[in-house]
């Protein structure tokens, strides 16, 4: 489960765009042949519809889902282990029972454990609270920041996925008020289309705020003046780099 | 087996060449530990049997000495 701290609490809305990895475990109600089982997996695969179950924080009318990937782990007698890659908001108890359905003999879900969310893996380090504890006993207690140092990953890894944008200097501290980025502040920049979430970065790599590209990257490229990004949330505080005019 | 997301390489195409004063900001990865926490993310391995919300309010409990005023965290196991 990513928890965000702070400024990067912010960033938070960004991650639903990734999609999520799920282990989940199947019970079926009557035990099948395998090779339909498998079928009917891959059936599951793709673009789904799927009714929202009836206590669930969504409206209750079909919607269709992307399943990217599935695959089983494992298979003991009615329970089958596997392991499933899923667009955001697809609700996976909800894939189990249709799959149930399909099968004819029905089945629920008896495990779920999330795996992926966007970028964020199970791989990457994971800490429990008791390794927090720890660590900010280390810390304060000891001076000695090494484990702190280890449970904390940094904004700019989780969104690592959005396209960016780099600005001068000069351009920083004005996004930080929220204003827009306009054409001549920018340096470097990666591919992205009009409307996409762009993220704001210093040539240092720090993030400053998120915001939607006005204009296409390769207009940015042409062009010579306008608004270039509309910044829509800002990440860095105010003052961390000089005011416009300070900066010569 | 990959998330449409996951490991996305982005290339940079520079529209001009400017360097950055290092009087101020500071590159993630030299931040102190006080800034990395600002900025900073926790993949939480959620003991089972409590809720997330549960676990982002004893984390934010923990990081309390630090004057942590926010916590937030992403995404429930309602799914």
């Amino acid at each position: 489960m990513p928890l965000a701290i702070n400024n990067a609490t912010k960033v938070l809305p960004v991650l639903l765009f990734g999609g999520k990895e799920y282990i989940a475990l199947m019970h079926l109600h009557k035990e099948i042949d395998e090779q339909l089982l498998r079928n009917t997996f891959n059936k599951f695969i793709g673009k789904i519809t799927q009714l929202p179950p009836v206590r669930s924080h969504v409206k209750r009318q079909y919607r269709q889902r992307e399943i990217y990937y599935s695959d089983i782990l494992e298979i003991n007698g009615r329970d089958v282990l596997f392991k499933v890659g899923v667009e955001s908001g697809t609700y996976i108890r909800k894939l189990i029972h249709d799959m149930g359905e399909e099968l004819e003999v029905g089945a629920h879900m008896s495990e779920l454990r999330r795996t992926k969310v966007s970028t964020l893996s199970e791989r990457d380090s994971l800490v429990t609270l008791q390794d927090l504890d720890d660590a900010v006993y280390f810390y304060k207690e000891e001076n000695d920041g090494r484990l702190l140092d280890r449970c904390l990953g940094s904004i700019e890894s989780a969104i690592d996925f959005l396209p960016k944008i780099f600005v001068s200097d000069t351009a920083v501290d004005p996004i930080c008020h929220g204003s827009p980025l306009a054409v001549p502040g920018a340096v470097k920049l990666t591919e992205f289309e009009k409307d996409e979430t762009v993220a704001i970065m210093t040539l240092k790599g720090e993030i400053i705020a998120l915001g939607k590209a006005v204009l296409s990257a390769d207009e940015i490229k042409t062009a010579k003046k306008g608004v270039a990004i509309k910044t829509d949330s800002v990440i860095m505080n105010v003052g961390t780099y000089p005011p416009y005019k300070k900066i010569k | 087996m990959k998330l449409p997301l996951e490991n996305l390489k982005q290339e940079v195409f520079s529209i001009r060449d400017e360097t950055t004063d290092s009087s101020y900001g500071r590159a993630p990865k030299d931040r102190s530990i006080e800034e990395r926490i600002n900025y900073g993310f926790i993949l939480l391995d959620k003991p089972a049997g409590i809720r997330s919300k549960t676990a982002a309010y004893i984390a934010k409990k923990i990081m309390a000495v630090f004057a942590v005023k926010k916590i937030g965290y992403s995404g429930t196991l309602e799914n």
